[in-house]
């Protein structure tokens, strides 16, 4: 579950920073932010997890030049947000890896995962507000808020019942 | 760098940015950043109240053999939601089955039990902590402690039962022992004729030399059996023990010295037992299970040793053995250790040589070759020159083909000593 969260996150974030830059004409750029990704990708299936601070810092530095040019700030803060979810992601998976066979990897990981969507999602929301106060909300924003905000629901809703049982 | 510096640190970077060049949108990075440090730090674990109990099924135990460890750790304090439970083990203990580590979420007043078993060789294993951190659920603040639990687990060598071994020495204690003490008493070997005294029981009457004297009666006298004095050296100089590709010969000898003390301790006598190191490893003579048990403890704790102090066995003073006792030196031997046995024999100890065999024992580690085949019948000519030479000065040598064991090697040689001195 922690893998699959965590290639998601990193593709997501590195998907919207260079849709980002591509839309505005920076193509060479976005390549090789998409390259960039999949060196994240190859260090991640090979163990590094260092490499992960050192891409959250690489992420947070364009998304921050993104927005110094007045790239389309959804993508900005789609990219630096699921930067930091990947991070955590990578920390946590270091953590899981030291758990028994018989501790209840499972359930922790559930939890986890509910709890970094929540804060990603509020992190969203904000950034939203952001956009809603300088009317930037294109459609594409707009339809991936709906789909992450539908995914982290979901997750609040199950963790909430998993709670209540 | 700390995950919560880290951040901390790209935080006040993208504020700052935003300050200098008066734009809102990287103030507003910010706050996704700032919300998930503030998560992590109002959820901050507590000061830890935890209390942890340990138990071993057994705390002696031989080599390799299975030992499960259990622990039970209960939180008496606030809730931890992630709570890695690290114990810090030998790294020659081996883990058979379960884990030493654990990463759970413990709330306030629960307890977890988990368990693992542990396997290892001869040594003395000291479980004396554990480590534990806890951390709120996104690892980023955490607290570490370290939690006293002394422990210890002794893994004594094999103990091979030998029935009887006959040693003579010239001295023996006053105690009644197996051991024949070359003066007159009750006892049951024949000893000798004297004259009949009043008390004696008729049956103790030598009828056959009392007729060849019929003035005279004459009992028979038998030997007496006593306890003796027996110092054990297990010879643990590395030029002794270390062979071919680091192969070491002192497991061998480590278990011949348990198996002799067990002996020795079982018929009665009072045995010390010295090892012979980088240091000079002392265990005084005591006599019973408590000198059973140190003994086993001290070969627990043997190790071989280099030093040029203790390079020769010049140093295995006869202060440290009562005079005229049985001195069982348990080594492989090298050249110069002749000189200082033969003095040893010398002052009046009865000296016993168990020398497990060196030479077949590297030979079986080397590649089978012509070159190696000579250097063997050369090694082992000198060798066998070397034992000839003990022999001659009275010194009893018993050689140990360490591939077969122990007590069949060797306790029907030891036995057999007895009828032949």
């Amino acid at each position: 579950m922690t893998v699959i969260a965590l290639v998601s996150s990193i593709i997501i974030s590195i998907g919207s920073l260079a849709w980002g830059y591509s839309e505005t004409g920076f193509d060479t750029f976005a390549r090789w932010i998409l390259v960039v990704g999949m060196v994240w990708l190859f260090t991640q299936w090979q163990g590094w997890d260092w490499f992960s601070s050192l891409v959250l810092f690489f992420v947070v530095l364009i998304s921050a030049f993104g927005l110094w040019f007045g790239f389309n700030p959804g993508w900005m803060f789609s990219g630096a947000i699921f930067a930091l979810f990947a991070w955590d992601m990578t920390d946590f998976r270091r953590r899981v890896r030291s758990m028994a066979v018989d501790d209840d990897s499972r359930g922790m990981e559930r939890r986890h995962i509910a709890r970094v969507s929540v804060l990603s999602l509020a992190g969203l929301f904000l950034a939203t507000i952001t956009m809603l106060v300088r009317v930037q909300f294109t459609f594409e924003w707009g339809a991936l808020l709906v789909l992450v905000a539908v995914l982290g629901l979901s997750q609040l809703v199950s963790w909430f019942r998993r709670q209540s049982k | 760098m700390h995950r919560s510096i880290f951040l901390s640190t790209l935080v006040y970077a993208l504020l700052l940015a935003g300050l200098i060049t008066l734009r809102g949108e990287l103030i507003a990075l910010a706050i996704p950043f700032m919300l998930y440090l503030f998560f992590g730090f109002w959820n901050a674990p507590e000061a830890l109240d935890l209390h942890i109990t340990r138990s071993l099924s057994v705390d002696r135990t031989t080599p390799n053999s299975d030992v499960i460890i259990n622990l039970t750790v209960t939180n008496r304090g606030a809730d931890i939601e992630e709570l890695f439970l690290d114990e810090k083990l030998s790294p020659r203990l081996t883990i058979r089955i379960g884990s030493p580590r654990h990463l759970l979420r413990l709330t306030r007043g629960s307890s977890f039990t988990f368990a693992y078993t542990v396997a290892g060789p001869r040594g003395t294993y000291a479980f004396n902590s554990i480590d534990v951190t806890a951390a709120e659920s996104l690892g980023l603040i955490y607290r570490e402690q370290s939690i006293v639990t002394s422990q210890k687990l002794f893994i004594f060598p094999e103990v091979k039962r030998l029935k009887y071994v006959s040693i003579r020495p010239r001295r023996t204690r006053v105690y009644a022992g197996t051991i024949p003490a070359r003066t007159g008493g009750s006892g049951t070997e024949f000893f000798g004729v004297r004259d009949y005294q009043v008390g004696d029981s008729p049956r103790m009457i030598n009828w056959r030399v009392s007729a060849h004297h019929p003035e005279n009666l004459y009992s028979n006298e038998y030997q007496q059996e006593r306890v003796a004095d027996v110092g054990i050296v297990l010879d643990a100089r590395v030029r002794a023990n270390l062979f071919h590709a680091d192969q070491s010969i002192f497991e061998h000898s480590v278990a011949a010295t348990a198996a002799l003390s067990d002996a020795f301790l079982s018929q009665g006598n009072r045995v010390g037992l010295l090892v012979y190191s980088a240091y000079l490893g002392w265990t005084i003579p005591g006599y019973g299970k408590i000198q059973r048990e140190r003994i086993m403890q001290a070969l627990t704790r043997a190790e071989v040793g280099v030093s040029s102090v203790f390079a020769g066995l010049e140093h295995l003073s006869p202060r440290m053995f009562p005079p005229e006792s049985q001195i069982v030196l348990v080594s492989s031997l090298v050249h110069d250790d002749l000189n200082v046995l033969v003095q040893l024999r010398g002052r009046g100890y009865q000296v016993m040589v168990v020398s497990p065999d060196p030479v077949k024992f590297e030979r079986g580690l080397l590649p089978p070759s012509s070159q190696v085949d000579l250097a063997a019948r050369v090694v082992r000519m000198e060798r066998d020159l070397l034992i000839r030479r003990l022999e001659r000065a009275g010194i009893q040598v018993i050689e140990w083909d360490v591939s077969i064991p122990l007590d069949q090697a060797i306790g029907p040689i030891l036995m057999r000593q007895r009828r032949l001195l």
